[in-house]
């Protein structure tokens, strides 16, 4: 015990929340490995985790069912069976980003593009102008478009995603932002990738040919398939078929230099587009996006366990354990 | 609680410093950064001002835990007249400089600092637990004739170590 400090509860004052997409065609989660990245800073999280920042309200539940065996009369419980394992987790985001209200919207996370001259008002935005093709020379952080400059102006949202072309399944680079069943259904809209895409940035400043991000792209570098559309905003809709599905890590720094870690591999949507109202003061209120998930099964490589939720504890530093 | 109190008087004063340099005081002729302990210092009928004073008031202890849990409240009061060559017409704009400065240097992440002990002359030593410290809430200004000032509160936790007083 000699040197030792005795163990106490964890203190923690927020909850840190890092997403990272599922590959929806593979059926393959991001799976974060406690052991030998738990330590991780928190404003630099390993690749390819996405920071969403704090959140608050984060809440676990676990309804998972354990039931008695019972045997003989009278009836007395011999053993106990997992009859059901469900677990679902709920929270509310700090700031309104693209991914955040992808992540609380339920379903498809759309982009209001800007639309053609005399479009048809639409309520998830109307059909859409001409995109414009990318050049050689484009980075996650530069898009080269040529003349094309003249097009955009320094604080414009852009979307940057290929054209669809017919492809039916999951679609969204990078990100899966919606699964196509027929290219009827989307009307064969060339921008309807564009329009789910999760990989939108701001213009922060044009030099040249180049139209300069302000953050990275979340795909990464672009295609030379993909084109740019300009957009107003987002939108969401209550309906949809779609269901988000990503990789989710929380993680709550205690004061004492310990950390808890919950990693749920597979999270998906539980819930609507939704907002909880917090009054500031008078007729004042600041709206927090709400996001509900239920969490889905994988097997765990070290015993073929199917586990909804992993919880890491990282004790700090000469503590009694 | 001492070294819990010293502790966080040392880390709110290197904080301080880093976000305004130029705010000094002269303590017994000594120039330090702006921040001094009352209890610490001889008691005086006159307030400095344009500096943060520290005055530990309120104490809990949870006894619940295997370490007790500390809870102090430490109270903040800065003051200013403005500045003589703006007649204390930037009093106001002076103060809002002093709340700016003490939000960031108290919600500045980590809201934590090692423990350090400081009862011997010989240089600090490090003991086993962190303290920790919430968001200040700030009171009201309060005006005393030329002299503009606030009061801010933050509490401050620490768990007592096995052995220290």
């Amino acid at each position: 015990m000699s040197g030792l400090v005795e163990a106490v509860a964890p203190v923690t004052r927020r909850v840190r929340a890092y997403f990272a997409p599922v590959d929806r065609a593979a059926n393959a989660p991001v799976l974060f490995d406690a052991a030998q990245a738990g330590s991780f800073a928190l404003d630099a999280a390993p690749a390819p985790w996405i920071d969403l920042g704090w959140c608050s309200a984060f809440a676990r539940t676990s309804a998972t069912k354990v039931e008695p065996l019972r045997t003989g009369a009278p009836a007395v419980a011999q053993t106990q069976v997992r009859t059901e394992i469900e677990a679902t987790v709920s929270l509310r985001f700090e700031s309104w980003g693209k991914l955040q209200m992808a992540l609380a919207a339920g379903s498809q996370q759309m982009n209001l593009l800007a639309t053609a001259t005399g479009a048809t008002a639409n309520g998830s935005g109307g059909t859409a102008s001409v995109a414009t093709p990318l050049l050689a020379g484009s980075t996650a952080t530069s898009l080269n478009v040529g003349a094309a400059t003249a097009s955009f102006n320094v604080g414009d949202l852009v979307a940057v995603d290929v054209d669809y072309t017919g492809q039916l399944g999951f679609v969204g680079s990078g990100i899966s932002g919606a699964y196509v069943a027929s290219a009827a259904a989307v009307n064969g809209d060339a921008n309807y990738v564009r329009r789910i895409s999760l990989n939108v940035t701001r213009i922060v400043g044009i030099a040249g040919t180049a139209l300069q991000l302000g953050a990275p792209l979340p795909a990464g570098i672009p295609s030379s398939q993909m084109q740019v559309s300009r957009l107003a905003g987002f939108v969401d809709r209550e309906g949809g078929g779609w269901f988000q599905e990503w990789s989710a890590l929380f993680v709550m720094d205690g004061e004492q230099g310990d950390r808890v870690i919950y990693h749920y591999p597979r999270l998906q949507s539980m819930a609507g587009a939704a907002e909880s109202a917090e009054t500031l003061s008078g007729p004042l209120e600041r709206l927090r996006l709400a996001g509900a998930f239920r969490a889905l099964p994988v097997k765990d490589a070290n015993d073929g366990e199917s586990v909804l939720c992993f919880r890491s504890y990282l004790p700090a530093a000469m503590r009694a354990i | 609680m001492q070294n819990a109190k010293d502790t966080f008087y040392t880390a709110l004063r290197d904080r301080l410093a880093t976000v305004n340099p130029a705010r000094t005081i002269v303590v017994r002729g000594v120039t330090r950064p702006g921040v001094l302990v009352e209890e610490n210092e001889l008691v005086s009928g006159v307030t400095p001002a344009d500096a943060f004073r520290l005055r530990w008031t309120g104490l809990k202890v949870d006894v619940a835990g295997p370490l007790p849990l500390a809870t102090l409240t430490c109270e903040i009061h800065y003051a200013t007249d403005g500045d003589a060559e703006s007649g204390g017409m930037d009093r106001d704009r002076l103060l809002a400089a002093m709340d700016a400065e003490l939000s960031s240097a108290l919600t500045a992440a980590p809201q934590t600092a090692a423990k350090m002990s400081y009862s011997s002359t010989a240089a600090p030593a490090a003991l086993a637990t962190n303290i920790f410290w919430g968001d200040p809430t700030f009171g009201p200004t309060t005006i005393t004739g030329e002299r503009t000032e606030r009061v801010a509160t933050v509490e401050v936790f620490c768990y007592q170590e096995a052995g220290e007083r």
